[in-house]
């Protein structure tokens, strides 16, 4: 990943502004730590600043990067995958780098805004046609990169990678949409990404494994491009496993192999002793991966919370629980040398992962709910993927949010993403089946078809008792009682989400920055829309959540880890010992419904 | 290196106590971004905070570090090279890592504070012991690592690696003494480095044997490639650091790190486009066949960078911060490389009289007391410079002129030998390059073993420092400079760059405490104050404002003196603040006007 800022229409051309733009892209350098670029245009009212992170060509890729007559600049965060072939489309363009950024530039040049529909990969970026000083910011479709927008006194618009480089020189801001463009011409922003299952109709495709295995392992091959060295984070569950194996299947023909080893580098973390950990080396033996787990106290994570709140902007309560062990780890990956990794998020939402989807009523229902957790995944598991890591110069890639997979997966016929225990399905059926390949096996049986536990739970369950606890040595019942006032929006509902919040303000005490986190009801990480799936669930939204402890039980030998909670709290009265999941048994629930 | 931060004695222990000290040692992180570890003992007192950047055993070093029962505690910065020879020499111990710091627990444990003189390498520390409560804190001999010592309202003693992380919780601080321990029983400081040559008065008479001095570089050189972690080396073609790359590339074959990392030596080089450091270094590199990364840098690249120098750097002494830019600029490439670890050439100027004002040193008597002066000053200039300059991007600089065993060695032979001596064809460090001259097996080219090297912030291309000079002078106006006695009655700068440099210094470092830590005093060319006697011509042009001493440019300087210097009417070679004019120092011997 890389960090960029870019002021446009800025009135102040002064030496100072310039310095001002400076320290604020230095708030961005953790996630660009090998070079920073200014450029400086329309006679200073134009600022792009970038600071890198060199994944593709290292020794002279640095940004902002131009066209062939340096009229057009661009300033990107990101990764364009499919940057030979439109080299290879195009009519011919001297290059200035072998970045697979600057064709952006070159394609702008020959179509206009239209590029930003060709481009296959994950980016944000800002680009500047000095030709009509006009400008053009966009950022991909799901939102694996993060984006915001902000307005300046002085009338200039801010884009920025994260919300620290612009909070303090924006009277407003926001989040960037995923998949729009916003255009200096038009004057606003519009959405450019339109897939097939943005509309209402519920897809029919038959389920077809082999098409769906290849899609995955093009995505994944896809990431594979670098020139420095990568590794996969591996928890031992379904989707990391996968992307474990496959990318350990292609490392040998990959052309990188020559350059990296042709074993794979796998990374765990854990308390030490955690489900995450035994399931990971498992899976890690299995494929003969290159395997390096790390563990962190509990007490170190607590010591970390705060930096990963600066980090990953948000006071939402899982991603905060499940960012900490991440930001963690990936310290310890880049300290290896390491500067990409292959991640495993997206797969929950495309295939209905979450247990809660074993309660879907109807295919429609389950498709639109998985439509709604896609389009949500920006504010969740990319924030924390993409912000944990570039905390440290680490770029993670996630093949499941590859645009062809992503259309291949979401025209599928509903119906076959339905848990049907009787016949034996389970959450994410079809992708498992799609991989169980006798003759030539990805996983032992065992694994592709196990269920694996939420990533704050498998890095040990102590993680999340230790922050309650932690918590609750700073938050007086006094303070919860007045929660409410003290922060009207999004009002914390537990010890945990109000200490959170707590550090969120001293870092963010902006209006504009508590507004890009998202609330309103959730259970167990569902959309609101999903609660009406069970009427127990519905009827118990109280923010402790008591009545709804009930659901879990049967799902789990012991309690539930599927708290119904607000989304900015978890349910604070729920047993102190923690739950262990019943392989294969969630489905019991029916008992309870 | 790492960042180490220390509190002792505080009374406070609340949650709000520990997430303060979290805040105040992430500030260092940039110098260990690979792990932190804090360790807290509210019995003992005491809180040690650490920030790794892991060359020695990645995997298991995280600090702070144990000796085997667990009641010493240590959180260190630095390389201890001979921790192998310690272990063996110590009775059995049971060691928690393979880190080389976790010695010095052990050997605490053994000798008590005598541990701090057995060293043998860079290192700041502060070690706690929990059987009485007491605490050292020490820093090497010569200062290449950093330290601060400061103290709180509440009766609390700080210690950390750079000034910002304590700078805003100690109401007063200062400059931890190079070669001292400060310890708790004694309640304070003492200097424990007393090696032969410190004493100022004793001239030392050992005669002058080229091979011993080779051999105690090479040994120098030979130690700091311990590493597990690549590596590199500094070249910018002079004379100093082509040898540490000609015998660092002579002996990685026989090392252990060779194994791992490859044979083949990478160097690098910084400097604006055609510059006189890249084509020096270029040849140097092609000489000894080393793996050689050139890096270059616009003017405005390191404009854009000064305010972030002078954050990381601490000071705003002029020639420090000319100097640190490219090395700050050029790191972030090399790190960006994956190198944790470069050997760089600092100290050899010092030890050797390598500065072109020694030319003018009346007797050797003289020149030795100043080599000494100068080596004294290090942690102050090309110390700080080397090491916080790398740090700032987390990589380490390792310099062998700097071994103690070396300085022993070099600082005992006959300064009559040190004498620049015209009419024996004698240079500057002649007896460096003399030590090196083996033509049946040459390390070096001899007209590069025998040329003159313009020194860092002039080789990395002239119009560095005139664009400093221009930038500043946008900057600041006439107004501000007359009124610079007032503004900044300590240390007053009296150019514009000089004023531009200690404005952002101020603006990070606000206390009166800090600007207190930047040496200051009147100099020529680099020389300590003393050696301005040296020459009548600089001893009786002392005003600040330097005009009459612009004769001395003018014919040391063939070309121009910047836009920038001749509006201002400040510039000048000697100055009340130790800013000499880098333009005329890389020729002041060859006009002869000069004498």
């Amino acid at each position: 990943m890389c960090g960029i800022l870019a002021v446009l229409g800025s009135y102040d051309k002064s030496a100072a502004r310039r310095a001002r733009i400076l320290e604020c892209s230095r708030r961005l350098r953790h996630r660009g730590p090998d070079w920073s670029g200014l450029w400086v245009g329309d006679g200073g009212g134009c600022y792009l600043a970038h600071e890198r992170l060199a994944i593709i060509d290292p020794a002279s890729g640095d940004q902002p990067l131009f066209n062939e007559t340096k009229e057009i600049v661009v300033a990107v965060n990101g990764e364009i995958y499919n940057h030979e072939l439109l080299k290879a489309e195009m009519q011919k363009h001297n290059y200035h780098t072998q970045s697979d950024c600057e064709v952006i530039a070159h394609l702008y040049e020959e179509i206009g805004e239209a590029v930003v529909n060709k481009l296959d990969g994950m980016f944000s970026f800002v680009l500047y046609d000095t030709r009509d000083q006009s400008f053009i910011a966009a950022r991909d479709p799901i939102g694996i990169t993060p984006l915001y927008l902000g307005w300046g006194l002085d009338g200039s618009v801010w884009f920025a990678s994260e919300m620290k480089a612009l909070k303090d020189d924006c009277e407003r801001f926001e989040e960037f949409p995923p998949g729009h463009i916003y255009s200096s011409k038009q004057g606003g922003l519009r959405r450019y990404y339109n897939p097939p299952w943005f509309t209402d109709i519920i897809p029919s495709e038959p389920y077809d494994p082999l098409t769906l295995r290849h899609a995955f392992e093009k995505a994944v091959i896809k990431r594979m491009m670098t020139d420095v060295p990568f590794g996969v984070l591996l928890s031992g569950g379904l989707d990391s496993s996968l992307v474990a194996a496959v990318a350990s299947r292609h490392l040998a023909n990959n052309k990188d192999s020559d350059k990296w080893g042709n074993k794979l580098h796998s990374f765990c973390v854990g308390l030490k002793g955690s489900p995450d950990l035994r399931a990971a080396k498992e899976v890690a033996d299995y494929l003969g991966t290159h395997h390096h787990e790390f563990y962190f106290t509990v007490q170190e994570g607590l010591d970390a919370l705060s930096d990963v709140i600066y980090h990953i902007e948000t006071y939402d309560v899982t991603t905060i629980r499940a960012s900490t062990p991440m930001f963690l780890m990936s310290r310890k990956i880049k300290a290896l040398g390491v500067k990409m990794v292959i991640s495993g998020e997206g797969s929950d939402e495309i295939f209905g992962g979450y247990l809660y989807f074993h309660k879907a009523p109807n295919k429609e229902e389950l498709h639109r709910e998985t439509c709604r957790k896609i389009k949500a995944l920006h504010l969740y598991d990319c924030l924390r993927a993409n912000k944990s890591t570039s905390a440290w110069g680490v770029e993670a890639r996630v093949p499941f949010l590859d645009k062809d997979f992503i259309d291949l997966a979401m025209s599928i016929d509903p119906a076959e993403k339905m848990v049907q225990l009787k016949e034996g399905r389970i959450e994410k059926y079809i992708l498992r089946k799609a991989f169980d390949d006798k003759d030539d096996p990805f996983l032992p049986q065992h694994i592709l078809f196990r269920q694996k536990e939420q990533f704050s739970d498998g890095v040990g369950y102590s993680w999340i008792d230790g922050l309650k606890d932690h918590a609750a040595s700073h938050v007086t019942d006094l303070m919860m009682a007045n929660a409410v006032h003290v922060y009207p929006h999004n009002t914390p509902g537990t010890k945990e989400a109000y200490y959170y919040r707590m550090l969120f303000e001293k870092h963010f005490p902006q209006q504009s920055a508590r507004f890009t986190v998202p609330g309103g009801p959730s259970v167990a990480c569902s959309t609101a829309a999903a609660i009406a799936w069970d009427k127990a669930w519905s009827n118990n939204l109280d923010p402790s959540g008591r009545a709804a402890s009930g659901v879990h039980v049967a799902a789990y030998t012991e309690e539930s880890p599927v708290e119904v909670t607000d989304i900015n709290g978890s349910v604070e009265e729920s047993p102190k010992k923690k739950p262990k999941l019943v392989d294969g048994n969630a489905l019991e629930v029916s008992a309870l419904a | 290196m790492c960042g180490i931060l220390a509190v002792l004695g505080s009374h406070d222990y609340s949650p709000a106590k520990r997430a303060r000290i979290l805040e105040l040692s992430r500030r260092l992180r940039h110098r260990g971004p690979d792990w932190s570890g804090l360790f807290v003992d509210e019995e003992a007192g005491c809180y040690l905070s650490h920030e790794r950047l892991a060359i020695i055993d990645p995997t298991s070093g995280d600090q702070p570090l144990y000796n085997g029962s667990k009641n010493i505690v240590v959180a260190v910065n630095g390389e201890i090279y001979n921790h192998e020879a310690l272990k063996k020499s110590m009775k059995e111990h049971h060691y928690h890592t393979h880190s080389d710091c976790e010695v010095i627990a052990h050997l605490y444990e053994d000798v008590g504070e005598e541990a701090v003189g057995m060293l043998d390498g860079m290192f700041s520390f502060v070690l706690v012991d929990l059987r009485d409560k007491s605490f050292i804190a020490a820093r090497d001999p010569i200062g290449i690592t950093p330290l601060y010592l400061g103290w709180g309202n509440d009766g609390a003693v700080y210690f950390a690696s750079e000034m910002k992380a304590l700078k805003d919780d100690c109401e007063r601080f200062e400059i931890f003494p190079p070669g001292h321990i400060y310890s708790s029983k004694s309640g304070g400081l003492r200097r424990y480095f007393n090696p032969a040559w410190y004493s100022e008065t004793v001239i030392p008479s050992t005669p002058y044997d080229p091979a011993v001095l080779r051999t105690a570089f090479e040994k120098a050189v030979m130690k700091r490639l311990m590493t597990d972690v690549p590596f590199g080396v500094l070249l910018s073609g002079g004379l100093d650091s082509s040898l540490v790359a000609a015998v660092a590339s002579r002996q990685l074959a026989q090392t252990e790190a060779a194994n791992v990392w490859g044979a083949q030596l990478h160097t690098f080089s910084v400097g604006l486009k055609g510059s006189p450091d890249l084509r020096a270094a270029k040849e140097v590199a092609d000489y000894l066949k080393t793996k050689h990364h050139e890096f270059t840098f616009t003017v405005q690249d390191g404009l854009d960078a000064i305010s972030d120098v002078i954050y990381h750097t601490e000071t705003y002494d002029v020639t420090t911060i000319r100097a640190s830019t490219p090395m700050f600029l050029m790191t972030r490439k090399i790190k960006a490389l994956g190198v944790k670890m470069v050997l760089s050439g600092e100290g050899s100027d010092e030890i050797f009289g390598g500065y072109l004002y020694f030319h003018k040193a009346p007797s050797k008597e003289e020149l030795h007391k100043e080599t000494i002066r100068k080596i004294k000053a290090l942690y102050l200039y090309d110390c700080l410079r080397a090491n916080k300059s790398t740090s700032a991007w987390g990589l380490e600089a390792r310099v062998p002129f700097l071994d103690k065993d070396f300085m022993s060695v070099a600082m005992a032979i006959d300064p009559a030998e040190k004498m620049v001596r015209k009419d024996k064809g004698r240079i500057e460090k002649w007896i460096m390059r003399r030590a090196f001259d083996t033509p049946e097996n040459p390390y070096l080219p001899k007209h590069i073993l025998y040329r003159q090297k313009e020194q860092f912030s002039d080789g990395v291309g002239y119009s560095w420092i005139d664009g400093l000079k221009a930038h500043a002078a946008h900057q600041v106006t006439d107004r501000m400079l007359k009124n610079a006695k007032h503004m900044y009655p300590y240390n007053t700068p009296n150019t514009k760059e000089a004023y531009f440099y200690r404005m952002e210094f101020e603006k990070h470092f606000p206390q009166e405490s800090a600007r207190m830590t930047v040496p200051g005093g009147p100099s020529i060319a680099c020389s300590t104050a003393a050696a301005i006697a040296w020459d009548k011509a600089w001893a009786d042009n002392l005003d600040p404002s330097g005009r009459a001493a612009l004769g001395v440019h003018d014919s040391a300087y063939p070309d121009t003196i910047t836009p920038a210097a001749t509006q201002s009417g400040h510039e000048n070679a000697i100055s009340a603040n130790g800013f000499s004019n880098n333009p005329m120092l890389s020729n002041i011997l060859k006009p002869q006007g000069v004498y």
